[in-house]
């Protein structure tokens, strides 16, 4: 959606005159709409761009961008049967990345005034020239082809127009039916909408816009024993995802509270695992976070050049490998997809005009592909750019992030109990708990919510205090079934850390259930 | 430039002004932020931050509401408290307000130094470049982070309490590899000033482990003596101080609770040596002048000889266990009660173990016995009869963080020195020592390097 001033200033009325209570009503919409229409008034976005891009270009930049961009949060938080916090906030400012004898400079502030745009650029090619006198590889970047447009995510009803009190009432229903089972001690239930207007506009003569919209509810049970000190909760399943506020109306929350008061307490007394290989049948809202961290992380390139090498790491998955290593069996295809509807790493166009799209990373089991930006395609085997780059706010510098990276069902009709009725001795896992893999992602620990035995094909006690270690490409290659289109469902993150300074991006992973043969479990409370 | 006290107070009055409930708490807050990375010797990305936020949060009839915002010009000022005001009057009834503070007097802490704040950039891209030729000398891939920060925060509130405070940071962290990819060094430190920030100690030591590190050879996993450099101690215990939490205990979700809703207060928990506490006015680790909610902080012993003496309560939490506020935690302090013993001495005094230099990726496993797992990184060396022996390949642990420091556990413990989380970037800083300890749990090898 293109944000014109008029829409500006709709949206926030709109937004002001449903959360407002009677008699509060026209002040509030006044000082908020007034507000808003003075900093939408001064900003002609095109103009204030031109500023940035001009001056840079005149300064000797051989390319520059401008993102001036302005984020909208809401957050509630509530307790058992009191809420805790409800907050809303603004951010709004603009960056401008220069890059000047094949060296990056960047700088940003709040004030979106055109003295302070031409003030920044300077800083911005001030610190490009600074480091540039000691620069030993030249930066260079891949073309892109002019883009003028808007793009606005897929989405029902803008949470930003839902009002406040009917979230609250919908969070401490949550929890009046997650503490009816007799056991539970706590519930926490939260909302967060996070809504993004970005304007993009470089020296290639693009000139978008982006809206976007995601959601992030969330509610964690927990029952203790107090008796022994014994303690366990069970978190949400669903996850975060790119829609609106018809999430909270679409997903059968209320039977899911209801199910997880009753897990967080049979937990306490569930059956510990006895340590050793089992197969597992891994629900996809536990194995999403296991393809974020085995093979969307792995497939970075940025990673793979050692980019990142003094933080999140480098790759196991080393440039001679592409085309050659056996990841995974056969039936295993991932696919890294910036255009999936509800993706929380769906896009319109990248940090740097590039256009969302769709890519294989691994084919039949072999690994032939990498996420790449601009400045990385040079270093690829197709020497473009599929779109990854991203920053997560106007005061961040862009960088290579995560597109949705997804493992593909199977062409059959498999349901999970198929899979399941294929298991002597295994564990049935459900959504994501405890994480940690290394810095060049060859070995994992993955805990879930809540563990299931598998004995001669049919599901039986509940297991508890599970986590289950593996490498890779012996995780991947062990994978012998998988569920088919009707069982395919997204897991994500809201927020997934990488680069230094470190910066949040969203992500999502879709997955059907799938199994694996003879993986190490361990018991987490052994000695 | 950043606020100085007299425009944060003019901001925060000028919030205050527009408050029309019966009870806020405004807060601002200013950064001036510049970072330069860089990766495969050769510079990556460098960039720079202005930014001043404003946080408001009121109370009307005890309901809460809160926004924040980053345009400060008198319509958006006014804006968003009447937003707060808005989310307070349809929210319900907070149970857990309590009025915010009146004047509080602070006694202030010196952890801000300009010359970090407004770091050159010529100065920067020289001392950078000279860890990359550093690096290059030796043969070695460098990749590293330098971050500068000063910062402004100013809180007042309704009932006129006010504290302005300055503070900054600057950290550089280095990963020295070795070409093939068969070995890796790690360093990092962080000061308020960068007068005393050593960039080419930082350098050394990522090299020397890089190199010390090369043809590293594979070990069994399972239990190990260990020696941890402080580094590696940091990268666990950063924040442990944070972590002795009343609420939590008395709730049962936490290593001090008891059965029965009792604690662990003035139980035997930690080795008979081991001291932790927080200490606003430490020089070298300046903390925060205000704790929690604004009280003033005031130096706080959460362990004494090994003994928890104290848990952190919230004014919430305190009001209704009978009990003070804790003033603090502002940072974490941990030291010996004995005489500190030297890296020397412990290789001296280790018949055979594993010397370990930093973690990574730590995640919680357990809350009840804090068990953490994780991996290590970039360097560690087998000892054996009082000597490194040789380099040997990573290994995921999981260790209990209660455990690592429990009474039979800990055999030595060396001088605090300042160190930063790995995790956090080098954004946290805590004075740790190094420490021998009899067992230390590695559940898997990890070829990762």
């Amino acid at each position: 959606m293109k944000t014109s001033r008029r829409d500006f200033i709709k949206t926030a009325g709109l937004a002001a005159g449903i959360v407002a209570a009677p008699g509060a009503l026209t002040s509030w919409v006044s000082e908020v709409a007034e507000a808003e229409a003075i900093a939408a008034e001064a900003i002609d976005k095109n103009a204030l761009s031109y500023i940035a891009l001009n001056q840079a270009r005149k300064l000797g930049a051989t390319y520059a961008d401008i993102r001036i961009n302005r984020y909208r949060t809401e957050s509630i938080s509530t307790r058992e049967k009191q809420v805790q916090n409800v907050s809303r906030s603004q951010n709004f400012g603009f960056g401008v990345r220069v890059l000047f004898k094949g060296t990056w400079g960047f700088a940003s502030s709040r004030e979106v005034t055109p003295a302070e745009i031409w003030r920044v650029t300077r800083q911005a090619m001030d610190i490009a020239r600074a480091n540039s006198v000691y620069q030993r590889k030249r930066i260079s970047l891949a073309p892109a082809e002019k883009v003028i447009t808007t793009w606005r995510s897929s989405f029902e009803k803008d949470p930003f127009d839902v009002p406040i009190d009917d979230k609250i009432d919908f969070l401490l229903k949550v929890n009046e039916r997650a503490m009816k089972t007799n056991g539970v001690s706590f519930v926490n239930s939260s909302m967060g909408f996070v809504n993004e207007q970005k304007f993009y506009a470089s020296t290639d003569g693009s000139r978008i816009d982006q809206y976007i919209i995601r959601a992030n509810p969330n509610f964690n049970v927990t029952a203790v024993n107090r008796a022994n000190g014994d303690f366990q909760s069970r978190n949400f399943l669903g996850g975060p995802q790119q829609m609106g506020y018809e999430y909270m109306e679409k997903y059968p929350w209320m039977k899911e509270a209801e199910q997880a008061g009753e897990e967080a307490v049979a937990k306490l007394k569930a059956k510990p695992i006895a340590p050793g290989k089992y197969d597992l049948v891994l629900h996809p809202s536990h194995l999403w976070l296991t393809i974020h961290e085995s093979v969307g992380h792995p497939t970075e390139l940025d990673r793979s050049l050692w980019w990142e090498a003094n933080y999140a790491g480098t790759s196991f998955l080393t440039r001679d490998k592409l085309g050659k290593l056996k990841f995974g069996s056969d039936i295993v295809n991932f696919v890294a997809d910036r255009t999936q509807k509800s993706g929380l790493a769906t896009v319109g166009f990248d940090d740097e005009g590039v256009p969302g799209q769709e890519w294989t990373l691994i084919k039949n089991g072999v690994f032939v592909d990498w996420q790449t930006t601009r400045d990385l395609a040079s270093m690829s085997p197709g020497k473009k750019s599929y779109g990854c780059l991203h920053a997560d706010s106007w005061g961040s510098i862009s960088f290579p992030r995560m597109p949705n990276v997804s493992l593909q069902p199977a062409a059959t009709n498999t349901t999970m109990n198929d899979l399941i009725s294929g298991v002597e001795k295994g564990v049935l896992i459900f959504g994501d708990g405890s994480y940690s893999i290394d810095q060049q992602r060859y070995n994992f620990q993955f805990g879930g919510q809540t563990f299931w035995e598998i004995k001669n094909g049919k599901v039986g006690e509940m297991l508890r205090d599970v986590a289950y270690q593996s490498r890779t490409t012996d995780f991947w290659n062990s994978l012998d079934g998988l569920g088919g289109r009707p069982t395919y469902e997204l897991g994500g993150s809201f927020n997934d850390g990488k680069g230094e300074p470190g910066q949040s991006n969203a992500v999502s992973h879709g997955c059907p259930p799938a199994r694996f043969r003879g993986v190490n479990v361990l018991n987490t409370a052994a000695r | 430039m950043l606020l100085d006290e007299k425009e944060a107070r003019a901001l925060t009055d000028k919030l205050l002004s527009y408050v029309r409930a019966d009870d806020a708490i405004v807060n601002v807050s200013s950064e001036n932020y510049s970072h330069l990375r860089f990766a495969a010797n050769s510079f990556t990305t460098s960039g720079a931050r202005k930014n001043t936020s404003v946080g408001v949060t009121v109370w009307i009839d005890k309901k809460r509401g809160a926004s924040s915002t980053n345009e400060i010009d008198d319509a958006s000022l006014r804006a968003a408290v009447a937003q707060a005001e808005q989310l307070a009057r349809i929210s319900p009834v907070d149970r857990e307000y309590l009025p915010t503070l009146g004047r509080q007097n602070y006694k202030p802490v010196n952890g801000y130094s300009e010359a970090t704040s407004n770091i050159s950039l010529q100065d920067r891209a020289r001392a950078i470049n000279d860890v990359i030729v550093s690096c290059e000398r030796a043969g070695v891939i460098g990749a590293g982070f330098h971050q500068a920060r000063g910062a402004v925060n100013a809180t007042a509130t309704k009932n006129g309490n006010f504290s302005y405070e300055r503070s900054s940071l600057v950290s550089l962290s280095t990963t020295a590899r070795t070409a093939d990819g068969g070995s890796s060094g790690y360093f990092l430190r962080n000061h308020f000033d960068v007068a005393k920030l050593d960039a080419k100690r930082v350098a050394r030591e990522a090299i020397r482990k890089a190199l010390e590190a090369r043809k590293p050879r594979t070990l069994e996993a399972g239990v190990y003596p260990a020696i941890l450099e402080p580094q590696a101690v940091a990268d666990l215990l950063s924040f442990f101080a944070f972590t002795f939490d009343a609420r939590n205990a008395d709730e049962g979700r936490s290593p001090f609770s008891l059965p029965g809703g009792k604690t662990k207060v003035g139980q035997q928990v930690f080795d008979s040596r081991i001291n932790l506490y927080s200490d606003p006015w430490n020089p070298e680790l300046p903390g925060s002048q205000a704790a929690q909610a604004g009280i003033p902080a005031e130096r706080v012993q959460f362990v004494r000889n090994g003994v928890v003496e104290n848990l952190t309560y919230s004014r919430f939490w305190a009001k209704q266990k009978d009990k003070q506020p804790t003033p603090g935690p502002v940072n974490t302090i941990m030291e010996s009660s004995e005489r500190a013993a030297t890296m020397d001495e412990m290789i001296k005094a280790t018949d055979r173990g594993i010397l370990l230099g930093r973690f990574w990726y730590i995640r919680g496993v357990d809350p009840r016995t804090a068990l953490q797992t994780g991996l290590t990184r970039d360097g560690i060396w087998y000892i054996e009869n009082g000597k490194i022996q040789y380099p040997v390949r990573n290994f995921r642990f999981n260790q209990s963080l209660i455990e690592l420091l429990a009474p039979g556990n800990v055999e030595m413990i060396g001088a605090p020195e300042r160190v930063g989380s790995a995790e956090s970037q080098g954004n946290s800083a805590a004075l740790l020592p190094a420490l021998k300890v009899k067992e230390f749990h590695f559940s898997s090898q990890s070829e990762a390097v």
